[in-house]
C-alpha cells in the first residue's frame, strides 16, 4: 500500500511537546506516561529510590506496573499497563549485547507479572529521546500509531486504520514512513504485534531495528507470556521512535574510558575465540541444537524423549550451510560482535498470506528449532524457517506455539482429541503440514486454532469439561506452569533445571536458571544445598541483566582465556567483573561483585510478592507437571531404561527384576516427587523464604527492600 | 591506485617521529597515543610496526557502513555516522585501527606519508600497488 | 576405576581424554579438563594417559539461551 495513502487516512488524536534534556549517566530521570483511553500524555519523574531500588529495566517495569494495578486487575482491564524500559547501562555502543528493552506487563497466561528482554533498536532511541521508561495504560478506541520524535520533543497518538498489522509489513511500512531517507531508516525503531496476538493470548511483541546492508526491517522478539495480545487489546497497532545521532557517549557515563577499555576487551576476545566455541557469529544460539541432542536433552515429542536420529536434519551447520547469511555484523544493536541475530535472505514463502514472497527470515533460535521442529517431532530445516517466520510475523511467541502443538500432537495420538475436533488437523508429531495450517488459523481466528491459542492451562481444563480427557494424565503431560509454556529444554533428568523452571517468578523460562549442564553433566551440585546455592545465584545474577538493558548471550556465550584456571568457571568471573565495571563506569558507583547480586535480589523478591499479591505466588504455584521430572508413561521409561533401574538401585535399593514398568514408573515418580519438595525446602531456606515461598520481613530488611507496601503483602502470608 | 604504508621492522631505531609528526598533523598533538601507527620497541629483537594494510576487512565489520574504500582505493572512516562502537578497533587483524578516549571515533592511517618523509631510518615508506 | 566428574567409570589400558571424551560422546567445545586437579590444555587431549584411580573433571560451560 502507498505510504501516502497510509499518511493521509492517520487522524490525530494527541500531540505532546517536551524539552530535549541530556541522559546523565545513564539516566534520561524522566519516564513517558500514555494513557491510551483518555490520550493523557505526562512525563514522570525518575527518583533515587527508583534508581537505588528498581535501577531500571524490568526493575522500572514492575514498579510502575504494581502502582498501576490492583490485586484483583486482570490482563483486559484498562488499568493493566505495558512498561517497556532500557537500563542505565543501555545504549552504549561498545560492549557487545547492550541494545536490549524489557517489557512488563499482567500476563493473559498467567494473570501475573511477565518479563521479557528484547533486541532491537527501541530502548536505547527511546532513553535516548528523553525518557528512561514508557508506560502505557487505557485502551484506545480505534486502532493507533504513538510515535516518538526524539529530536525535535514532539510525541503523537494517531489513529492508524489501514496499516497492516502483521511485523513484517508492518515495520517497514512505518521504517518507510518516517524516515525522512535511506540513511535516517536506521534511526526509526518499531513495536509490533501481529494479527495472531488479536486471536490467541500467546501474542508477542516484535522490536525492529533497520539493517542497513540488506535493507530490511529486522524483528527480535519480546516472546514470552502474551505481552502482543495486551498490546493489541489495547488497539496498539504500533509504536515508533525516531532518534538520529547516535554515539559512543550519548549517556554520559561517569568513565567513558572504563567503558570504552571493557568493550574493546570483549571485542577481541569474541574475535579470537567465537570460532572455535560456540560460533555465534555464524549460526547464533542454533549452535546447541545438536549439542542437546548429543547429550539427550533435546525436547522430543513433548519432552517425552532426549534425542533423535533425524536431529541431524536441523543441525545448526544445515542453517549455516544452507539458509544463513554469512559475514554481515549482525548484532541487534550497535556494538554487538556476537552478532547472533542470523538470518536467511530471499527465503521463499511455501504457505500461507505471503506465498511466494522471498523474504528475510530472523532465526532460527535455539528455542524455535528445538520447539517447533524435534519438540514436535519436525525435522524439516524449511518448515523450521517458515514457522519461525510467520511466527515472528503474525506476533505469537515461537515457543508457547512450539509447546502447546507438542501437546495437541500427544492428546492427538492419546486419542484424547481427533479430527472432528481439530476441524480436519491431524496433530500426529511430525506432521508439519498440520502445525502450519494451525498456526495460519490463528491468525486468522478460526476454529482450532483460535482454541490452540489459549495456551495448554486452559486447553486441559477444555479436554477435560468437554471431551472427558483424564485429568491427571493431562496435568502430568501438560507442559506449562504458572500458566506459561515451558521452554524448549528437558528438565527431566535434572533436579537443578527443574527447580530452575519450576521456581522462576514468571513461569518456567530459562532466563533465570540455565543449571542442566552444571548439575547432570559437571555434577557440580551433589546436594540440595549445592543446588540451592545455584538457584539463588544464577537467578540473582541473571536478573541483572534485566535491570541494566543488557543481553545475558555474552556473559557465557563466549568464554574467555581466564576462565579455564577459575575456581568457579560457572560463573564466567572476568566477565562477571566487566559488568561490574560497565555499571560502575556509567553511573559512577562503586558496587562489588556481591552487591550486584543483591540489586538483583531487591527486584526479584519484589518480583515475588507482586505475584503474592495478585494471588499466584506461594508454594502451591511451584508445584510442576511431572513429565519436567520424570518418566510419565511405560514409553517413557522404557526409552531411558538402564539410567532409571540404576537410579532405583543406587537411590533406593530396589531391584528391577520382577517388576512391571508400570511398577517401576510409580516408585520412580514418588521418590522424585519427593526430591522436588526437598528441592524447594532447600531454595526458599536459601532465598530467605519461608516454607510457604513468602519472603520474610527479616529478608527484606537484610537487602534494604522493608517498603511499607511490601511489608503489607507478605504480613497477611507469614 | 592504492597505496599502503609498508614497513621493514630491522631499519627501525624507535625515534618516535612518525608517531609524533602524524598525531601533531591530525589531532595538533605530539602524542603516540593518537598516532595512526604505532611503535613496541623490543629489547634485543626487531621492533614492532603495525601499520594499516588496507586491507579492507573492516568495511565489513562496521555495522552501520561508515568504512569505505575512497577513490585512491585508502580505508577511510566517515565520523558523522560512525557510531563509536569500536568493533572496527576490536577486529582489525593488525590492530591497526585506533581509539582514544578523547575521542568518540577510531583513527586510522590514510597513507599520506608524512610519517615515511620523517623517518630517518628508512623503516616506513608508502608503496604504490596498481 | 576411574573418577568422571564424580562418578565411577571403568579403567581400562591406553585411555586418554580424548578417548574418554569420544566414549561419553562430549562433543561440546567449551570444555575445562582437569585430571587430579591439573589443568589439561586442549591439544594434549590426545596424549594424555588417564590412569587407574584417577579423577577426571570434565567441565562444560554450557548455559544455555
Amino acid at each position: 500500500m502507498n505510504i501516502n495513502t497510509l499518511k493521509e487516512n492517520r487522524r490525530l488524536l494527541y500531540e505532546y511537546r517536551y524539552e530535549l534534556d541530556k541522559i546523565e549517566k545513564g539516566y534520561s530521570n524522566k519516564s513517558l506516561y500514555i494513557n491510551l483511553s483518555d490520550n493523557k500524555i505526562s512525563s514522570m519523574p525518575v527518583t533515587d529510590m527508583m534508581k537505588e531500588k528498581f535501577i531500571g529495566g524490568k526493575g522500572f517495569g514492575l514498579w510502575y506496573l504494581w502502582n498501576a494495578v490492583k490485586p484483583e486487575t486482570k490482563w483486559t482491564d484498562p488499568d493493566n499497563a505495558i512498561v517497556i524500559a532500557s537500563g542505565p547501562v543501555g545504549g552504549i555502543t561498545q560492549y557487545p549485547g547492550a541494545g536490549k528493552s524489557l517489557v512488563v506487563t499482567i500476563s493473559p497466561l498467567t494473570g501475573i507479572p511477565i518479563d521479557s528482554n528484547v533486541g532491537g533498536y527501541f530502548g536505547p532511541l527511546l532513553k535516548f529521546s528523553g525518557w528512561d521508561a514508557l508506560e502505557i495504560q487505557g485502551k484506545a478506541e480505534k486502532d493507533v500509531v504513538v510515535f516518538i520524535d526524539g529530536n525535535n520533543g514532539i510525541i503523537r497518538i494517531e489513529e492508524a486504520p489501514l496499516e497492516a498489522i502483521d511485523a513484517h509489513v508492518l515495520g517497514e511500512q512505518l521504517t518507510e514512513m518516517y524516515a525522512d531517507s535511506e540513511e535516517d531508516k536506521r534511526n526509526i525503531a518499531v513495536v509490533t504485534a501481529g494479527t495472531a496476538a488479536e486471536n490467541t493470548l500467546i501474542g508477542l511483541l516484535n522490536f525492529t531495528f533497520y539493517d542497513v546492508r540488506r535493507k530490511v526491517t529486522r524483528l527480535k522478539q519480546a516472546g514470552r507470556g502474551g505481552i502482543g495480545t495486551v498490546f493489541r487489546d489495547k488497539k496498539i497497532k504500533a509504536l515508533v521512535v525516531k532518534f538520529s545521532g547516535v554515539k559512543g557517549n550519548l549517556n554520559n557515563p561517569a568513565d567513558q574510558a572504563k567503558i570504552n577499555r571493557t568493550g574493546l576487551r570483549l571485542h577481541r576476545e569474541i574475535k579470537r575465540f567465537d570460532d572455535e566455541q560456540c560460533r555465534m557469529r555464524q549460526v547464533g544460539t542454533a549452535n546447541i541444537i545438536e549439542v542437546m541432542d548429543e547429550y539427550d536433552l533435546l525436547p522430543v515429542h513433548n519432552y517425552k524423549f532426549g534425542r533423535h536420529p533425524d536431529t541431524h536434519k536441523i543441525a545448526s551447520n544445515v542453517f549455516r550451510d544452507k539458509f544463513l547469511t554469512q559475514g554481515k555484523p549482525d548484532g541487534c544493536w550497535y556494538g554487538c560482535s556476537l552478532s547472533c541475530a542470523k538470518a536467511a535472505d530471499y527465503f521463499e514463502l511455501k504457505t500461507g498470506p505471503y506465498k511466494g514472497d522471498k523474504v528475510t527470515v530472523d532465526g532460527p533460535e535455539y528455542e524455535t528449532a528445538a520447539g517447533v521442529g524435534a519438540n514436535c517431532g519436525i525435522f524439516d530445516p524449511e518448515y523450521v524457517l517458515e514457522c519461525n517466520f510467520y511466527c515472528d510475523t503474525y506476533g505469537i511467541d515461537t515457543i508457547s506455539f512450539a509447546t502447546i502443538t507438542a501437546f495437541l500432537m500427544e492428546c492427538y495420538e492419546n486419542g484424547i482429541i481427533n479430527k472432528d475436533i481439530t476441524g480436519g488437523l491431524e496433530l500426529t508429531f511430525g506432521n508439519q503440514n498440520a502445525a502450519m495450517d494451525l498456526l495460519h488459523q490463528m491468525s486468522r481466528g478460526e476454529r482450532f486454532g483460535k482454541l490452540a491459542g489459549l495456551g495448554i492451562r486452559k486447553l486441559k481444563k477444555i479436554f477435560v469439561e468437554e471431551y472427558g480427557a483424564d485429568k491427571d494424565f493431562l496435568e502430568d503431560i501438560g507442559m506449562e506452569q504458572k500458566g506459561l509454556e515451558y521452554s524448549e529444554y528437558l528438565p527431566k533428568e535434572s533436579l537443578a533445571q527443574q527447580g530452575g523452571y519450576g521456581l522462576t517468578n514468571k513461569g518456567p523460562q530459562h532466563d533465570e536458571a540455565w543449571l542442566i549442564f552444571m548439575d547432570m553433566v559437571n555434577n557440580q551440585l551433589p546436594s540440595f544445598e549445592d543446588k540451592a546455592e545455584a538457584l539463588h545465584y544464577f537467578p540473582m545474577f541473571r536478573t541483572w541483566f534485566g535491570l541494566m538493558g543488557l543481553c545475558k548471550l555474552p556473559w557465557n556465550d563466549i568464554v574467555p582465556a581466564s576462565n579455564f584456571s577459575s575456581d568457579e568457571p560457572a560463573k564466567i568471573p572476568e566477565h562477571v567483573q566487566n559488568y561490574v565495571d560497565l555499571y560502575n563506569g556509567m553511573t559512577g558507583n562503586n558496587i562489588s561483585k556481591e552487591e550486584l547480586i543483591i540489586q538483583s535480589e531487591r527486584v526479584y523478591n519484589f518480583q515475588r510478592i507482586f505475584n503474592i499479591r495478585m494471588g499466584h505466588g506461594k508454594r502451591e504455584n511451584d508445584r510442576v507437571p511431572y513429565r519436567s521430572v520424570g518418566p510419565v508413561t511405560v514409553e517413557e521409561y522404557e526409552s531411558r531404561k538402564d539410567r532409571y533401574d540404576t537410579q532405583l538401585k543406587e537411590k533406593l535399593n530396589i531391584e528391577s527384576t520382577g517388576k512391571s514398568t508400570e511398577e517401576k514408573v510409580k516408585i520412580l515418580r514418588s521418590y522424585r516427587e519427593d526430591q522436588y519438595e526437598q528441592l524447594i525446602n532447600a531454595v526458599y531456606k536459601r532465598r530467605g523464604w519461608t516454607m510457604d515461598g513468602i519472603p520474610t520481613i527479616e529478608k527484606l530488611k537484610e537487602i534494604k527492600m522493608d517498603l511499607p507496601k511490601l511489608i503489607e503483602v507478605v504480613e497477611k502470608h507469614l | 591506485m592504492l597505496k599502503v604504508l609498508n614497513k621493514i621492522v630491522e631499519r627501525c631505531i624507535g625515534c618516535h617521529q612518525c608517531e609524533e609528526i602524524c598525531s601533531q598533523a591530525y589531532f595538533k598533538e605530539k602524542n603516540i597515543e593518537k598516532a595512526s601507527l604505532r611503535v613496541t620497541e623490543i629489547v634485543d629483537s626487531n621492533n614492532v610496526l603495525i601499520t594499516c594494510t588496507q586491507c579492507g576487512e573492516c568495511i565489513d565489520i562496521c555495522p552501520v557502513e561508515a568504512i569505505y574504500r575512497d577513490d585512491r582505493a585508502i580505508i577511510r572512516i566517515k565520523k558523522e555516522i560512525c557510531v563509536g562502537c569500536l568493533m572496527c578497533v576490536g577486529f582489525c587483524n593488525e590492530k591497526a585501527m585506533f581509539q582514544h578516549d578523547d575521542l568518540t571515533e577510531p583513527f586510522k592511517c590514510i597513507a599520506c606519508g608524512l610519517c615515511a618523509r620523517k623517518c630517518p631510518s628508512g623503516a616506513i615508506y608508502v608503496e604504490e600497488l596498481k | 576405576m576411574i573418577l568422571i566428574n564424580g562418578k565411577e567409570h571403568e579403567w581400562s589400558q591406553e585411555l586418554t581424554i580424548q578417548r574418554i571424551l569420544d566414549i561419553k560422546r562430549y562433543t561440546f567445545p567449551k570444555i575445562i579438563v582437569k585430571v587430579n586437579g591439573n589443568l589439561i590444555a586442549k591439544h594434549e587431549y590426545a596424549e594424555t594417559l588417564i590412569h587407574d584411580g584417577d579423577e577426571v573433571q570434565i567441565i562444560h560451560l554450557l548455559a544455555g539461551g
